[in-house]
């Protein structure tokens, strides 16, 4: 049987009960000092006299012990509870894949320039944050840059932090452009050490010197088998449009490309397009003659061929999630068998131009980021990379990692097509740039501690020498609600 | 709705589930026709071009699924019962076939296990 009173309320109670009234009245600290009040206390409690207050106000004896309840017909279902409304199909996933890049509750930080054309190739901006400008935040929200990981949701405006490697990699794609070259790079590196940010900045930069830039988000979308795909009639070997994804793909192009390709128009007449496009006629026009996702492979191609067609800006060309186009995709052709990711035309596109055999005449870039949170295993890759790596490392190429001879996966599409890459390995920040971005966030008023060596060599030591996205962890990990 | 071989299917249906659907066509055979016809696992029903629908129900009748597959087991049965086999037997009075104790847990023989077999 339980008792109807919990046992230490009780005990809490008797002090209050039986302490003579003038004990009680008298002033706390003396009735503490008094060995009479202490003896009068619960034998086994240590809250000892506690809050001489408190047992003058309510006596200590209003809570109940619950004890056992007993409810009547509990297997019952009670079938009328309104559960509230179902979220409408897709509606979970729009909320999970949200991006959101701005916060009114962040303060403004004084002294933010926006990026200009010129900023990112300047080495005395290495280790200084500055702000996309809107338009260009416009056209990178088009081209699906923003990732939902990245936490632009705390910040008032979406800024990056311009560090040595994003120097080193703008000047090498306007040298490319400028010598009519393209520059073919994969961005590589361990997890959250800012692989797609550098991407995103990449296209900020193309963006700001109007060139064209089409991006591919994910890489994933494309051979996970989660898009529609069709055979192209009359191709040997046998290659597969997927042609909802180029829909997409042709319209966000269109989206983010707007400036570029209002001054531009046709070079090629495209007899093969249902619509009638003649020679001269804008290139928005071509652009939005793709409506609907049957025809839309053979837009793109004429797209793309516009594209490329000489006298044009120079052009970007990204992906990001490398591996999971580097791996045999999870269709299935007719015959039952797994089609090669590089037999998916859109891929194959890419992959060809990363490998050298379709440049562009006009000169551009070529960047894919490999990710480290989602990436199937794809040896071959993590091999042409680390082979690549070595290679361009400038001290000697004697340790070249050699293939396993014992292991037979690798793919030789994949090497052919990493055979004359660049490699550009992301690690961790310098103390300067922590120190830099540490006091943007101070600014920003999320990180709420004086910016000063020891906080930022501390952050800097708790992201692993560095590592942005570890120390935003650290830092601001208390902020991600 | 999408209408394949006599039967309705929602929209949102996923293409594989709605094969699945049909008696005697499983993993292995849905896998197999989704190839065949370039869909892709995850498409709904509603995202299909009625060429892709009509092939498909074209596809289905040349297989041996429904009533015709169920009739293929119970031939089976018959001739089993017909030679006067132990099996023949035991699935005409609805017992388990291969040597199970019968004193207790025989639910699934008694109700599959009849000459005329109907699942």
């Amino acid at each position: 049987m339980s008792a109807p009173n919990c046992l230490r309320c009780l005990l809490q109670l008797r002090p209050s009960v039986a302490v003579p009234r003038y004990v009680a009245s008298r002033s706390t600290a003396a009735a503490s000092a008094i060995p009479i009040a202490s003896a009068w206390t619960a034998p086994f409690s240590t809250t000892t006299a506690r809050d001489a207050k408190k047992k003058d106000k309510s006596g200590g004896g209003t809570h109940i012990r619950a004890g056992k309840k007993i409810k009547l017909g509990k297997f019952k279902k009670n079938t009328t509870a309104d559960r509230g409304k179902a979220p409408a199909p897709g509606e979970r996933k729009a909320y999970r894949k949200k991006i959101l890049l701005s916060n009114n509750n962040a303060l403004p930080v004084p002294g933010l320039a926006d990026l200009s054309a010129e900023d990112m190739l300047n080495p005395k901006n290495a280790a200084t944050v500055l702000s996309i400008p809107d338009a260009v935040v416009d056209q990178l929200r088009a081209s699906e840059a923003f990732k939902p990981t990245q936490c632009w949701g705390v910040f008032r405006k979406p800024s990056v932090l311009l560090r040595s490697e994003t120097i080193d990699l703008m000047t090498r794609m306007k040298g490319a452009a400028k010598q009519k070259q393209t520059l073919r790079l994969v961005v590589t590196g361990d997890r959250i050490t800012g692989k797609s940010m550098l991407l995103l900045q990449a296209m900020t930069h193309a963006f700001l010197n109007d060139w064209i830039v089409v991006n591919i988000p994910e890489g994933q979308e494309l051979t996970t088998a989660c898009t529609e795909y069709a055979a192209i009639p009359g191709s040997d070997p046998v290659r597969y449009m997927q042609q909802n994804y180029v829909l997409k793909l042709i319209q966000a192009i269109r989206k983010a490309n707007e400036k570029v390709f209002s001054k531009l128009s046709t070079v090629h007449s495209h007899p093969e397009l249902p619509q009638h496009i003649p020679v001269g006629s804008p290139l928005m026009q071509l652009a939005n003659s793709a409506k609907e996702a049957d025809n839309a492979w053979m837009i793109f191609q004429a797209l793309w061929q516009e594209l490329t067609a000489r006298g044009r800006p120079p052009l970007l060309f990204a992906l990001d999630g490398l591996a999971h186009v580097m791996k045999v995709s999870d269709y299935r052709s007719p015959a039952f068998e797994l089609i090669h990711s590089h037999d998916l035309a859109l891929v194959r596109l890419f992959v060809e131009s990363l490998s050298g055999a379709g440049a562009f005449p006009n000169g551009g870039a070529i960047l894919a980021a490999t990710s480290r949170g989602n990436s199937p295993r794809t040896p071959t890759m993590e091999l042409a990379l680390a082979q690549r790596e070595a290679e361009q490392a400038k001290d000697a190429a004697a340790d070249v990692p050699q293939p396993d001879p014992f292991f037979r996966g690798y793919d030789e599409r994949v090497q052919a097509a990493l055979r004359t890459v660049q490699v550009l390995k992301l690690s961790g920040i310098t103390k300067l740039e922590a120190r830099v971005l540490m006091e943007y966030w101070a600014a920003s008023g999320i990180l709420r501690t004086t910016v000063d060596e020891t906080a930022v060599s501390e952050k800097w030591t708790l992201g692993g020498n560095g590592v942005v996205g570890e120390m935003e962890r650290a830092a601001l990990l208390t902020m991600r609600l | 709705m999408v209408f394949i071989l006599g039967n309705n299917f929602h929209e949102l249906k996923l293409v594989k589930k709605a094969l699945e659907s049909f008696y005697a066509l499983g993993p292995q055979a849905s896998a197999r026709v989704l190839a065949k016809y370039s869909i892709h696992p995850r498409a709904k029903m509603g995202s299909l071009p009625p060429k892709t629908i009509t092939a498909l129900t074209a596809e289905l009748s040349s297989m041996t699924i429904e009533n015709e597959a169920r009739r293929v087991v119970q031939d089976n049965i018959k001739r089993l019962r017909d030679i006067g086999t132990y099996r023949g037997r035991r699935h005409a009075m609805g017992l388990p076939v291969r040597g199970q104790n019968t004193r207790t847990q025989i639910e699934t023989a008694k109700r599959l296990n009849r000459v005329d077999r109907k699942g």
